[in-house]
């Protein structure tokens, strides 16, 4: 079980062109991966749910992974999501 | 229904058309089935991994033809719609109602609602309109469960008239190419997104029926009339006929026309006119082309910007721009800076609601006084510029002060892209005449630019005090009004004087009535929806 808090840093927050990403990303992993914002969770492999979570730019949130790659998944997608693209 | 309906509208692209009607009104599959039987749940589950997969393979066929073709947003849009189909949680959220004995048509509708609705509850205006996206989606896979999936635009078969609400830039590039016949909408207005493609296609279209088109959503057949603005469901074999033959007598006369296609439009006295082409996508470019087009003499950027989270970034214009540049070559395309108002909502401007948006802060207005907006798309143009030729034409223009500011944005937007060392075309400067101001200024404004291009729409509307969209205020909608005529006159005498050349690209550009009056009074490029530039070339050779 792997563990990484992060804050969002694009602009358009964790939906649109940054959601797309960060699911393809996710999908690149075999662990299974899912991000919590205050009292919600949502699989890291869809876009729905990751959608769902109304992320905005600043909001804080932990990304969680567990199986083979899961150290290497929360590092990557961690970096990715935390990246401000402006 | 019984009998013939007839339905008006406004004739929003000239022609006849009649054919069978593709219903396309975002009309909601129904499940005929709610329950299923325990022993078919594992086969049902089966079924909706198909349907799946089938609603995936069609929907990333529709992008990949996108993108071959150069939309890389509309690509962008049906790629989303991919990944939302093949939505793990979509999936395990059926599963979850089968197992439960709900069929998969009902369950899919129903999870898709789940999501949609959360959606729509959200604060972000970007998140709301992914609502559709997902009622979109499951829609899909529910159609395709009850055995009637391919009814997407994209499976279009046969020529049909297309009536649908409304018809979206992503709706329209959905409709394999010569599949439609004709468009009937309940909304929309000449300008709109639809009436555009349909000129551009070269097909009737009758928009803005309004609730009418709930009558004709059952029909069968349908008769348009795109320059009369009606159009009839269901229509008896007489009109069927009346309308056939009068379609064959206009593609007889388009026949006649095409030897004109790509000949170079001269008078008998040997004047040259450049014919060229009023383009609202980079995806129109290819058909104006064909259709004879010398250059590219207005591209409206609007659709860049508009229906949009965010403002499309300096490198997504640069794209857009380049790929026209590219395909006219050497031809000469004006990429015309963003031409919106208080009307259109743009994302990230501050637009403050306004009595009169067609008096107000608009285009040049409204792009000087924001150079978040104005600066990508300048340095974007300048970029692309190496790529062909094009030219930059700055709308709305009121005075020389004004069209100064703009051109030293330019220059600096050209200084800090050769700091940085990158790639910029030559690219000539110009101005939109619309405002009587600027035609009555004209002097001073001829020795600043390289070119004018008349916008007689806006032109006809500012100098006679008339609204366009007012049905009432019609015999004031001309051209052909000694006042615009003479607005026109002072514009040319100015050019001549300065040695700089004149050009028109509002509808009069097209109006075989107006086009001996305009080259009389020294216009020498005449810029037109695609579709009319063989009937102009005739017309002008034979002057």
């Amino acid at each position: 079980m792997a563990e990484k808090e992060t804050t969002v840093g694009p602009e358009e927050g964790l939906h649109a062109r940054p959601a797309a990403q960060f699911v393809k990303a996710a999908k690149q992993f075999s662990s299974d991966i899912v991000v919590v914002k205050g009292d919600r969770e949502a699989n890291a492999k869809s876009s729905l749910k990751i959608m769902t979570l109304g992320a905005k730019k600043g909001d804080s949130i932990t990304i969680l992974a567990e199986g083979d790659d899961a150290q290497e998944a929360v590092d990557t997608l961690a970096d990715l999501i935390s990246a401000d693209e402006h | 229904m019984d009998g013939p309906v007839k339905v008006k509208g406004v004739g929003a692209s000239e022609g006849v058309a009649v054919g069978p009607a593709f219903v396309h009104a975002g009309e909601e599959p129904e499940p005929e089935r709610q329950q299923i039987s325990e022993a078919d749940v594992e086969e049902e589950l089966e079924g909706f991994r198909r349907a799946v997969e089938a609603v995936v393979a069609r929907l990333s066929e529709t992008a990949r033809r996108l993108s071959a073709s150069g939309n890389e947003d509309e690509a962008a849009i049906f790629e989303a719609h991919v990944e939302l189909a093949g939505d793990p949680e979509l999936a395990s959220g059926v599963e979850e109602r089968v197992r439960d004995l709900e069929s998969p048509e009902a369950a899919v509708l129903a999870v898709g609602e789940e999501y949609a609705e959360v959606f729509a509850g959200m604060e972000d205006e970007y998140m709301v309109a992914r609502a559709d996206d997902v009622r979109d989606v499951a829609s899909q896979i529910a159609a395709e469960l009850i055995g009637r999936g391919a009814e997407g635009l994209e499976a279009l078969e046969t020529p049909s008239v297309v009536v649908a609400r409304n018809l979206a830039p992503s709706d329209t590039v959905r409709i394999p190419r010569g599949k439609a016949l004709a468009f009937v909408t309940a909304e929309g207005s000449k300008t709109s997104h639809v009436s555009i493609m349909a000129r551009s296609m070269g097909i009737p279209a009758v928009v803005g029926v309004g609730a009418a088109l709930d009558d004709v959503l059952v029909a069968r057949t349908m008769a348009v009339d795109g320059g009369e603005g009606y159009a009839i469901a269901d229509p008896n074999p007489d009109t069927i006929a009346a309308f056939e033959a009068r379609a064959e007598e206009m593609a007889a006369a388009s026949v006649a026309l095409d030897e004109y296609r790509h000949v170079e439009a001269r008078t008998r006295d040997g004047r040259r006119i450049e014919v060229s082409a009023n383009l609202g996508s980079a995806s129109e470019a290819e058909d104006a082309l064909d259709w004879g087009a010398e250059g590219v003499g207005l591209f409206r950027t609007e659709f860049l910007f508009m229906e949009r989270p965010e403002l499309p970034s300096e490198e997504e214009q640069y794209e857009a721009y380049g790929a026209v540049a590219r395909t006219f070559g050497a031809r000469p395309v004006i990429i015309r800076t963003l031409d919106v108002g208080g009307d259109k909502d743009l994302p990230g401007v501050d637009q403050p609601a306004e009595e009169n948006p067609f008096l107000g802060w608009r285009g040049i207005r409204m792009s000087l006084d924001t150079p978040s907006l104005f600066r990508p798309q300048l340095r974007s143009i300048l970029r692309a510029g190496a790529l062909g030729n094009l030219k930059v034409m700055f709308p709305m223009i009121s005075d020389v002060e004004e069209l100064r500011a703009a051109k030293a944005m330019l220059a600096e937007c050209e200084r800090e892209l050769e700091r940085e060392e990158a790639e910029v075309g030559q690219v000539e400067v110009g101005i939109m005449v619309e405002t009587p101001s600027a035609a009555l200024c004209a002097r001073e404004l001829a020795a600043e630019v390289s070119f004018f291009s008349i916008g007689t729409n806006d032109l006809v509307q500012y100098t006679l005090a008339a609204d366009r969209g007012n049905e009432r205020l019609r015999r004031l909608q001309d051209a052909d009004h000694p006042a615009v005529l003479e607005l026109i006159r002072i514009t040319c005498e100015a050019a001549r004087e300065e040695g700089i050349w004149v050009g028109v690209c509002g509808e009069a550009a097209g109006d075989p009535a107006l086009i001996p009056r305009l080259l009389e009074l020294g216009v020498t490029e005449l810029s037109m929806s695609a579709p009319s530039i063989p009937r102009a070339k005739k017309l002008i050779s034979e002057l």
